[in-house]
């Protein structure tokens, strides 16, 4: 019995078994989390993970040997080896069958969307957009307008931004694909963007642009009659400076910065 | 005679070019006022055609630049070694010379496809151009001189190379030093241009020029300056290493396969380098572009440009994986070696682990099923910049570590103090991987700027970390003693592929943030000065792009290989480098031993 058939019949796990029990763990332990992770995702990682697989095989040339040795027959290898052989060669093409089936098979939902968390607007969109000198300097805002954009905010806002920030007020659940209303508290979303930015955003809303979102637009109809449409609801500009310091305030972030730095002569 | 002859066409040729968009660029704009606002010379769209040709332009551009740099390096030291190693200094000649081969070729296409570039602009854009010349005259006078230039260096510096040996090595040197010194000025200039379209400073809002000074100095110029450099090196570095695998693979003897398989080793070193730097120059510039406007931000990474960083991402990590799997092959050539490669799997798994964070989409995209409309509880935070950071810097730490290892392969350490030593130096390992770890944990909680700021800090400690425990390990390994030879040409062939696949991903790459780069600017040629009003202003869907940049790609390697081939043809006859029976490079893990 030479020393590669003496290892094959040791009780150890053989390289392309553990390989493959090293892949289904990771896809299981993805598959269970929850919420679920978007399948997505989970390819992106799954690639990753194989191609990490691959070079743990082919490290060195005895593990090359050592992986195609196991699908050699040895005239004196064991039962449990012969059998994890034929399970693993039962268990690749159905997996691959199975994927392919699952790839072409008809469904009913709509293709996924690659989503835009905060859509692209141009600078000489955002650059008609002046922040009042009174809104400008979070160190000066005062608690009146805070005081008065909160109350705005629980009147016009919560229903789907939720009371607490958080995205879920009582209409939220009514809207689930592709976002539903942000969560204010999340680092991904106001503490990310200037307020030109958030300014143009709630004055912009989503639903009848190809943003995605149901957010309507918040903006006075006396601005121009062209905003005024079915969709869109009486701000003043005023008024939505005051509902957007109150969300910087009540969530803690600072609105991001336009420049840091102080440029010459532009 | 036949050299200077083909310097002297070659010269000729590509001054030719260059002086023909030269004039042709001061031509339009002497027209600009009059000139329309847009024209379709190709009878295509000039922006697909621009894109190629710059991008076609910046690959070689890129290769031209970086190559002479570790070329010339490889060469002094191979100079200094001289005096008392006649072999090894003519092996490292030999390989200075051997990165070098694909320079004359090379420099030619990179001619071609700037006057093309040049052609293509002043005549598909004449009114820009006509600004972009009127803003900055004085510098498209300067340009051209440094370009000639670095002309004549370079082609002194290669076709001089036998001739200045010996006691005129120093003058090839010198010419060396010029030759990298004119080529980073005339990168620098074009730097000025592309990153003026970007962060315009130095002229009032109409687009007036105040001061020429701060338009060239604008505040992305630097950091692309930087960034370029290092990525040009790692592009360069990358391409003589395929270049060697190519010749590895098709080697007929054990020499030549020694020499090729160091030179691959070589070129995957430099590479792997510099790119320990890549990223950081890179958040650098991103930094300096945020801070210019938020709107960049917005942008690059949560708007339109957001999922090409996802893509991004993950070619940037089979970069990593890749040349890090080549430097794990790379033990096998050192008997001995298994105490090294018991760590081996480990790294894998942290690398892997590392660069799944570095590639998750913070906004994923997800079918109606399973969608929660929110980010995603656990993988949402791990999207960030913060959790990116600590994952890319960790994976830095971990590579670093590895060529640690390797530098201890085969070696038996002989100071006294070699435990004490050795305790420390892995312990300050440890403390750089948790000093960035927890930098990273705070940023997370930070303000953006805070958070940006504290990335800056994450590079410094590890920049800090690698360079006192390299000190370190200098001092450990003085006076080591060599137990086990590098066996050079015992590289398994696999790893040959993987420096060829490394190649073509780092062409790839440098072509999809080419795109990224001029894409942010959005429908602007000078951001917020100068308007694209044009048809094609919009930007091409991410599937475009990535087939362009394939397109251009596989364009690139087909030119690279027409100019292996003229250079091949102009070697033959040529007495080799290294006469038969040269011993092969037996080298400690250090290099080529002396």
């Amino acid at each position: 019995m030479n020393a590669d058939t003496q290892s094959r019949n040791r009780f150890s796990v053989p390289l392309p078994v553990g390989a493959l029990l090293v892949v289904v763990l990771v896809f299981v332990m993805l598959k269970l989390i929850r919420p679920v992770i978007p399948q997505s995702v989970i390819l992106l990682y799954m690639g990753f993970v194989v191609l990490g697989v691959v070079i743990h095989l082919t490290l060195d040339d005895d593990r090359i040997r050592r992986f195609w040795n196991f699908f050699v027959r040895a005239g004196d290898e064991g039962p449990v080896l012969r059998a994890q052989r034929w399970a693993l060669l039962a268990v690749l093409p159905l997996v691959a069958g199975w994927w392919a089936y699952d790839a072409v098979r008809p469904r009913y939902t709509p293709p996924v969307e690659i989503f835009q968390r905060h859509p692209t607007v141009g600078e000489e969109v955002l650059g008609r957009i002046q922040v009042p000198e009174w809104a400008a300097n979070p160190a000066k805002w005062r608690a009146e307008d805070i005081a008065e954009g909160k109350k705005l905010y629980a009147a016009n806002c919560a229903v789907c931004h939720g009371e607490k920030l958080d995205g879920n007020g009582p209409a939220a659940a009514g809207f689930r694909y592709p976002i539903r209303p942000a969560d204010f508290r999340d680092v991904g979303t106001i503490a990310q963007l200037t307020m030109r930015y958030v300014y143009w955003r709630m004055t912009t809303g989503g639903i009848q642009n190809q943003f995605n979102s149901p957010m309507p637009r918040w903006v006075a109809s006396a601005d121009g009659p062209q905003v005024s449409t079915l969709h869109s609801y009486d701000f003043t500009p005023e008024e939505g400076w005051k509902v957007i310091i109150y969300l910087y305030r009540a969530t803690g972030y600072e609105p991001r910065k336009e420049e840091l730095r102080d440029y010459k002569s532009h | 005679m036949a050299c200077a002859r083909r310097l002297v066409t070659r010269y000729l040729f590509v001054v030719t070019a260059v002086a023909a968009v030269f004039e042709a660029g001061v031509a339009a704009a002497q027209g600009a006022p009059l000139a329309p606002e847009y024209a379709a010379p190709a009878l295509m769209d000039s922006r697909l055609v621009v894109w190629v040709a710059a991008q076609l332009h910046l690959d070689f551009a890129a290769f031209v630049l970086a190559v002479p740099m570790f070329a010339l390096v490889i060469e002094f030291f191979g100079w200094r070694m001289a005096k008392h190693d006649a072999a090894a200094a003519t092996r490292y000649d030999w390989l200075a010379h051997e990165m070098a081969r694909l320079l004359p070729a090379a420099y030619s296409l990179t001619a071609i496809t700037g006057a093309l570039l040049g052609f293509i602009l002043f005549s598909a854009y004449p009114r820009f151009m006509g600004y972009l010349t009127n803003t900055f005259g004085p510098t498209f006078v300067v340009y051209p001189l440094f370009f000639v230039a670095e002309t004549l260096c370079l082609y002194f510096w290669y076709y001089a190379w036998d001739r200045l040996q010996g006691d005129r090595k120093w003058a090839h040197l010198v010419l060396g030093l010029f030759l990298n010194i004119f080529g980073t000025i005339v990168m620098f200039i074009a730097d000025a241009w592309a990153t003026f379209m970007m962060t315009p400073t130095g002229v009032d809002h109409q687009g007036a020029l105040v001061s020429l000074y701060d338009a060239v100095w604008n505040p992305g110029w630097m950091p692309l300056n930087i960034h370029r450099l290092i990525a040009n090196i790692t592009f360069g570095a990358l391409l003589c290493a395929a270049y060697a695998a190519y010749r590895f693979l098709s080697a007929r003897t054990e020499n030549e396969r020694a020499l090729y398989d160091w030179m691959g080793y070589t070129g995957n070193l430099i590479a792997l380098f510099t790119m320990l730097f890549l990223p950081f120059a890179g958040y650098y510039f991103g930094f300096e572009l945020f801070a210019f406007s938020a709107t960049y931000g917005v942008t690059l990474m949560g708007g339109v440009l957001s999922w090409l960083f996802i893509i991004q991402a993950i070619v940037i990590a089979i970069l990593f994986i890749g040349a890090a799997y080549y430097a794990w092959l790379g033990l096998l050539r050192i008997p001995g070696s298994e105490p090294q490669r018991r760590w081996i799997p480990a790294f894998n798994v942290i690398l892997i682990l590392g660069f799944m964070v570095w590639a998750t989409p913070h906004t994923m995209a997800a079918s109606i099923e399973e969608s929660t409309g929110q980010f995603h509880p656990l993988l949402g935070a791990l999207g960030l910049m913060a959790p990116k950071m600590i994952a890319v810097t960790l994976v830095l730490v971990v590579l670093y570590v590895s060529y640690l290892l390797y530098r201890r392969a085969g070696k038996v350490l002989t100071v006294p103090w070699a435990r004490t030593g050795t305790i420390v130096e892995w312990g300050l390992v440890g403390l750089t991987a948790f000093a960035i770890t927890a930098l990273g944990v705070y940023g997370y909680f930070a303000p953006a700027d805070v958070r940006i700021a504290t990335s800056i800090w994450q590079i410094v400690v590890l920049i800090a970390g690698i360079v006192v425990t390299f000190v370190l390990d200098l001092l450990l390994l003085r006076g080591s003693r060599t137990v086990a030879e590098v066996r050079w040409g015992s590289m398994p062939r696999r790893g040959q592929y993987v420096l060829v696949t490394l190649a073509f991903v780092i062409v790839w790459l440098m072509g999809l943030m080419g795109y990224a780069r001029s894409g942010a600017r959005l429908n602007w040629h000078v951001f917020g000065i100068v308007q694209d009003t044009s048809a094609s202003a919009g930007l091409p869907t991410l599937g475009e792009a990535a087939i362009m940049v394939t397109l251009i790609t596989v364009v690139f390697f087909a030119l690279l290989a027409i100019a292996f081939a003229i250079s091949a043809m102009a070697e033959r006859g040529a007495p080799p480098r290294l006469a038969p029976g040269t011993r092969e490079p037996a080298a400690t893990s250090e290099g080529v031993r002396t």
